[in-house]
């Protein structure tokens, strides 16, 4: 008698919760439905793919483990991931730093800030084609390349930049440094503009140095803002491919190849598409399992709003 | 009265859902009672129905083979009209920009959707053909059809027997001199190296004049940087049997000297991944190129120096790199037959006329060739298509490219041997043909 009555109070419960937002279903069915087609349909598709043979046109054939097996003799994908890795550690760090650094600068009353915001958010709506074009200019291996006719003056040998295995990745992630610090140094200029000026006050009044100020208010209070450009600069860098693609071809001898590099190319050029849905899983296990720990080291934290 | 607000806008979206639907559903009632109208009304397109015995409509893909400036879309148009003015064929001509061209095609395909004819070049051909994405057109053509093209366009369009694409136009790549450089060297252009010895005596004499003597874009397509090397020091990547080649004597000649025209600077620093060194030589930094009609008509306009095109060279066989770039039928055409009869009708020799009149490639029809009859240079390379090969047409000739690119990379950095590269390139592919 009691159950019964608990599960009509129930209903009635969703029913009247339905009911008092019902514009907010309607006005989210579309989304909802968008997301379910373009997002969830395909990571499903894919991982079904990975069990499957498919020749792009007629049904796939399941053959189980397969493409997951010949992951751990591929001797190429694992280049590409260490690659991938080594990228991210290049490029996240420096990506916050610059980007905080160009916040503070615009942040902190310099004159012409607003010609100064526009000049460091130039990169960002600039084609990547034609920065990777200046890029390959700049960095360019012969002697008359513009960055080892500059090092020229100061005695440094020519250097082969792009074309050298062990600097060609650096490269690359100076290149997506310079396109992307723009939008995390927006981001940074949000948070400095929501930190209440009161704190810098009192910091003041208590005689702290600028230094100071910045390590001991400014930089803890934009703990939501680090966490939040982590967390996308960590995706943008897993992701990285038009660099390599436009620069390098991944190379020289695989050493800027990254994972989705590697996809593109197992899934457009060698039709292998189940072996590339396989790859874009271990992309996303990786994703997934650093945005945990960046979760739980930063996202947890009681100051974190 | 909230009940009431809320049971319209339910109302109101069901209703938008609805027509979105139907009108999506119209739209496709629509395009067929559309297409049945073309092929239907018109006294015209009756008569070249019954004549030809085809119906309906198809899509085309094709690349933009011009900068734009010359009349290529006008020329499309004419094409399609006049296809179908001859067949009643509806023709729906799309143009597809260069990049990813491959993803693409491919996800219209895996869509259902797509081109019923689009543009391959030799060493997609197979795979495509292995992956049953490409239409063998053999039981539509017949050998009437097929004469009068040049023999190397033909092989580079049929894969295992049967016939896939059609081909329209071809490129041979030779060596293009600058002129001034050469004057500087004191060379006479009437005697230019025709042997790789006599090309390395060449180089070091550039070199020491303060010049690179060869272009190598080493982070591009093999096709334009070791395989015509290996193809003339009498090598090969893989045969018909899948028996790999690479690493044979011959064929390492063609690493061996590519690790000598690097260690001795005869082609620039970044040739390990470099994707071209067109400002080099636009820039006069570099005594020749391997080039085609491309180049000759660049050069042509810029006149950036005086050139001179040499025969490709030989060591023990004078070969060379050119394409052949052919139209193919997709193999979920719908009206396949038509698909057919377009690529015949757009590669026959009025039609190839106008394509390579135009775009300046070389006609695959011996006849068409007249067009270069006042050309000199392009007259010349039409002359050369004779020595170009169309790349390793083979099902995983795409796939093994990156792999032999990284040991050659290897190699340039001074990691390994000109054989090492070469053993190393061919336990790579043999992972991938015998997988």
């Amino acid at each position: 008698m009691t159950s019964t009555t608990s599960k009509q109070s129930l209903s009635a419960r969703i029913k009247r919760e339905l009911n008092k937002n019902l514009l907010v279903y309607v006005v989210l069915v579309p989304v909802i439905i968008h997301f379910l087609i373009f997002q969830i349909y395909p990571f499903a598709l894919s991982f079904y793919l990975t069990f499957h043979d498919w020749k792009i046109i007629g049904d796939p054939e399941f053959v189980g483990l397969k493409h997951w097996k010949s992951l751990f003799d591929d001797e190429i994908a694992w280049k590409a991931i260490w690659n991938t890795v080594k990228f991210s550690i290049y490029y996240i760090v420096p990506t916050m730093a610059l980007g905080l650094i160009l916040a503070v600068i615009i942040n902190s009353g310099v004159k012409f800030s607003g010609f100064f915001k526009g000049l460091f958010f130039l990169p960002v709506v600039t084609s990547f084609v034609i920065i990777a074009g200046i890029w390959g200019w700049l960095f360019r291996g012969t002697e008359d390349g513009f960055i080892n006719y500059l090092i020229g003056f100061v005695g440094i040998n020519p250097q082969l930049f792009l074309s050298s295995s062990s600097q060609a990745l650096l490269v690359l992630a100076g290149l997506s440094i310079f396109k992307v610090a723009g939008t995390t140094m927006i981001y940074y200029y949000a948070g400095l503009q929501s930190i209440d000026r009161q704190l810098y006050e009192a910091a003041r009044i208590d005689g702290a140095s600028p230094w100071k100020i910045f390590w001991k208010v400014t930089f803890p209070m934009l703990k939501p803002i680090h966490f939040y450009v982590a967390i996308t600069t960590t995706i943008g860098s897993f992701q990285i491919f038009d660099s390599a693609f436009l620069l390098t071809n991944g190379g020289p001898n695989y050493s800027t190849t990254t994972i989705v590099y590697y996809l593109y190319h197992q899934g457009f050029t060698s039709l292998n598409l189940s072996y590339a849905a396989v790859l874009s899983y271990v992309l996303f296990f990786i994703i997934l399992i650093i945005s945990l720990i960046q979760r739980k080291y930063i996202g947890k934290d009681p100051n974190y709003y | 009265m909230s009940n009431t607000i809320f049971k319209k806008l339910g109302l109101l979206f069901l209703v938008l859902v609805l027509s979105v639907v139907m009108a999506a559903c119209s739209e496709d009632e629509t395009t067929s009672t559309d297409a049945d109208t073309n092929t239907d009304n018109g006294s015209a397109n009756t008569d070249s129905e019954e004549s030809s015995g085809l119906s309906g409509e198809i899509t085309v893909w094709a690349h933009p083979y011009t900068d734009g400036s010359t009349g290529e879309g006008d020329m499309w148009k004419t094409f399609a009209s006049d296809f179908e003015a001859e067949t009643g064929v509806k023709v729906n001509f799309e143009q597809i920009p260069w990049a990813n061209r491959d993803q693409k095609i491919l996800t219209a395909l895996a869509a259902g959707q797509g081109p019923d004819v689009f543009y391959v070049i030799p060493d997609q051909m197979p795979q495509y053909a292995e992956q049953q994405l490409i239409l063998d057109i053999s039981q539509y053509v017949t050998d009437e059809d097929l004469s009068g093209f040049v023999p190397t366009a033909i092989e580079a369009t049929s894969w295992k027997g049967k016939q896939y694409g059609m081909p329209i136009l071809q490129t041979a790549e030779s060596l293009i001199y600058n002129k001034d450089i050469l004057t500087e060297l004191g060379v006479d252009e009437n005697s230019l190296p025709t042997t790789w010895d006599e090309f390395k005596a060449l180089a070091e004499k550039a070199k020491a004049a303060g010049y690179y003597a060869f272009s190598y874009a080493g982070g591009g397509s093999l096709n334009n940087t070791l395989y015509p090397f290996l193809w003339q020091a009498g090598g090969n990547v893989i045969d018909e049997e899948n028996n790999i080649l690479i690493n044979k004597p011959e064929a390492v000649k063609s690493f061996e000297l590519i690790n000598e025209m690097y260690t001795k600077g005869w082609i620039p620093q970044d040739s390990i991944t470099a994707l071209d060194h067109d400002s080099l030589y636009f820039g006069g930094k570099l005594l020749a190129v391997n080039g085609s009609g491309i180049s000759v008509n660049r050069l042509l306009a810029e006149k950036p120096f005086e050139f001179v095109i040499a025969p490709p060279l030989k060591d023990a066989e004078q070969l060379t790199y050119g394409t052949v770039g052919m139209f193919v039928g997709s193999a979920i055409s719908k009206n396949p037959e038509a698909a057919a009869e377009f690529m015949k009708y757009i590669t026959n020799t009025d039609n190839q006329r106008t394509f390579n009149n135009i775009t300046q490639y070389i006609p695959t029809r011996d006849e068409a060739k007249d067009i270069f009859d006042s050309q000199q240079y392009m007259a010349q390379l039409a002359g050369y298509t004779e020595y170009a090969k169309p790349g390793v047409i083979h099902p995983e000739g795409r796939n093994i490219m990156p792999l032999v690119q990284a040991e050659i990379q290897a190699m340039l950095e001074g990691k390994q041997s000109p054989q090492e590269a070469a053993d190393k390139a061919a336990d790579a592919i043999d992972k991938v043909i015998n997988k």
